[in-house]
């Protein structure tokens, strides 16, 4: 090669790779489908849905193990609880509540019943325009037929962040009671707790 | 034992002549015009207007959208920042810092946890608001311990959810007290557990980013300001004073060194040494290559002057000064007590000196929830 050829080309080569333009770079050459209670690649330090499978399973398993449930003359009605939120992570609280419950009577078999409180105000409109006569089925609705709970399933998730130059971790405790309202006696506990941790990439560092 | 002190309050508040408040509807409607922009941005930079549409929305009351926004905007929680190949590329000696997809720096990233933390709470879900509060200030990273994690109304807020849901707040507001302008002096009441209509209040401008060093590898922040200092917030008579809390320019300025500062370096040293490899062998080259002697040597120099050159111009050292435009420079909050119902809120933004900037006052119609907290979002300007 001529030295003239090689100077054009090695500022050809240089000035090229200086001006690369870039349209998307979060473009994927796909989408892959998962389990749910498999870790993605792009999984993360908090609460994700694995962990939200694997926290449902496990507590449907114990808590329907339990004497009271159990061994119980019926099928005791149990009120989920919205979940108290400690942690740095916002979560939809509605989707826990879901996968809990549907884990729950999957396991179950029909062995306990679920009352829909959080539908409750839904629920006392219909039941008022039954009374009120302005729809129909009047006159079997009762004031008081909405059932009380034998038991309520109240949970808890807290966290442990920290973040520094080694990177950053989460330790993500969730906590799990069934408590007799009658007695205010804690019929079963449990938890489930996770760390993980990572690092941002050197650019955002 | 609080009325007496409200009322003490009130007639202390210095009393501005008000202008009628001017109620032009915009020419322009700027966030439909923002989501045009972000459609139309390269990947890259779609985050950055998506935070600057965002909190535009937010600003003009249209908290759905604002919503929307950062949802798609805002990585989750517990995302680690790994930018895929836009990332590799900002690394890379060719390519600009500004290649990789925009996550903000710290106080960027906390600001943008915080107002969706601020319309957690507007949604009824004040533990949520409170773990967007906690992610906020775990993203004030930095490698100057003193200056880890300091935003002060973040700590406020954290420790006044916490004692409002039973829990233990005193910690936080230790915190806080501790990072508050003043230092020691009360700036920050007692958490008021009884408070239903929550102000979160923002004044002023926020620092914009520049590149500064021989390449401009080095990022620095100038140009935060506000005229106010404070807020006035009145309903009947009730007043609470919401003093500037945190100063975004501080914030932005003491977040010690990026891991990235030394990559631009080490850009910037190659950039110069292969400039002044170019410089030095340029002329000489010429020199030695009209020669027949020397005609050979002069063309080997003339090839180390331009590939230096080349190169040279090819680094690219400069860091990223893509900034969110529409950042505040303080952040002020005032909880009142008010029942349920259809009330009259006045703002009035006082400055540095405790005087009323009348032509800033803020009147808002506010409708009380029965139940929960009201939460409103007060800008200046």
């Amino acid at each position: 090669m001529r030295v003239h050829e090689f100077i054009v080309a090695s500022v050809t080569l240089f000035m090229g790779s200086g001006c690369l333009s870039i349209n998307d770079p979060t473009s994927t050459n796909g989408v892959t489908q998962m389990r749910p209670d498999e870790r993605g690649f792009v999984a993360g330090l908090g609460i994700e849905s694995q962990d939200l499978v694997v926290v449902a399973e496990k507590m449907a398993r114990g808590m329907l193990g339990v004497a009271p449930i159990a061994q119980a003359k019926g099928k005791p009605n149990i009120v989920l609880e919205p979940v108290v939120n400690k942690t740095r992570f916002n979560i939809d609280k509605e989707i826990f509540l879901t996968r809990i419950r549907v884990a729950l009577n999957d396991k179950a078999q029909g062995r306990v019943n679920f009352l829909a409180r959080q539908r409750i105000d839904a629920l006392e409109r219909e039941r008022n325009l039954k009374q009120g006569g302005q729809v129909t089925g009047g006159g079997s609705a009762q004031a008081n037929e909405f059932k009380g709970a034998d038991f309520i399933l109240t949970g808890t998730l807290e966290s442990i962040s920290s973040r520094g130059k080694a990177g950053a971790s989460d330790y993500i405790l969730y906590t799990f009671q069934l408590l007799d309202p009658r007695t205010s006696d804690i019929v079963w506990e449990s938890f489930y707790e996770i760390k993980k941790q990572g690092r941002d990439d050197v650019t955002y560092q | 034992m609080l009325l007496p002190l409200l009322a003490m309050a009130a007639c202390l508040a210095p009393v501005a002549q008000r202008p009628p408040q001017q109620r032009q509807e915009p020419q322009v409607d700027l966030v439909a015009e923002g989501h045009l922009i972000i459609a139309a941005a390269p990947a890259k930079d779609k985050n950055l207007w998506g935070y600057q549409v965002a909190l535009l929305a937010m600003k003009q009351g249209r908290y759905s959208e604002a919503r929307e926004l950062w949802d798609r905007h805002l990585p989750p929680a517990g995302a680690l920042l790994k930018g895929g190949a836009s990332a590799q590329r900002a690394r890379s000696l060719f390519q600009p810092e500004e290649a990789k997809i925009f996550f903000g720096e710290p106080h960027e990233r906390t600001l943008a946890w915080f107002y969706r933390g601020v319309l957690h709470w507007m949604d009824g879900e004040p533990d949520n608001a409170r773990a967007c509060f906690r992610t906020a200030q775990l993203l004030d990273q930095s490698d100057e311990s003193a200056r880890q994690g300091d935003w002060v109304l973040l700590d406020y807020l954290d420790g006044f959810l916490t004692a409002r849901q039973g829990g233990d707040g005193s910690d936080k507001l230790r915190r806080a007290r501790a990072h508050a302008p003043g230092g020691a002096s009360p700036t920050l009441p007692d958490y008021d557990t009884s408070a239903n209509v929550m102000v979160v209040l923002q004044l002023g401008f926020g620092p914009l980013k520049r590149a500064e060093g021989r390449q401009g590898e080095t990022l620095k922040w100038s140009g935060g300001h506000s005229t106010a200092k404070a807020a006035l917030v009145r309903s009947g008579r009730q007043t609470v004073r919401a003093p500037a809390l945190d100063d975004v320019s501080f914030q932005a300025a003491t977040r010690g060194a990026r891991r990235m500062d030394a990559l631009l370096a080490q850009k910037a040293n190659v950039k110069q040494a292969t400039d002044t490899v170019g410089d030095l062998g340029l002329v000489p080259g010429l020199i030695l290559a009209q020669s027949e002697g020397t005609r050979a040597a002069g063309q080997g120099l003339l090839v180390a002057a331009v590939a230096g050159k080349s190169v040279g111009g090819s680094v690219q050292p400069r860091a990223d000064t893509r900034t969110w435009n529409n950042l505040p420079q303080h952040l002020a909050f005032a909880a009142l007590r008010l029942p349920p119902g259809r009330h009259r809120l006045s703002v009035d933004f006082l400055d540095g000196e405790g005087n009323a900037l009348p032509a800033r006052w803020r009147e808002l119609e506010v409708d009380v929830k029965p139940r929960g907290d009201t939460v409103l979002f007060v800008a200046d300007p």
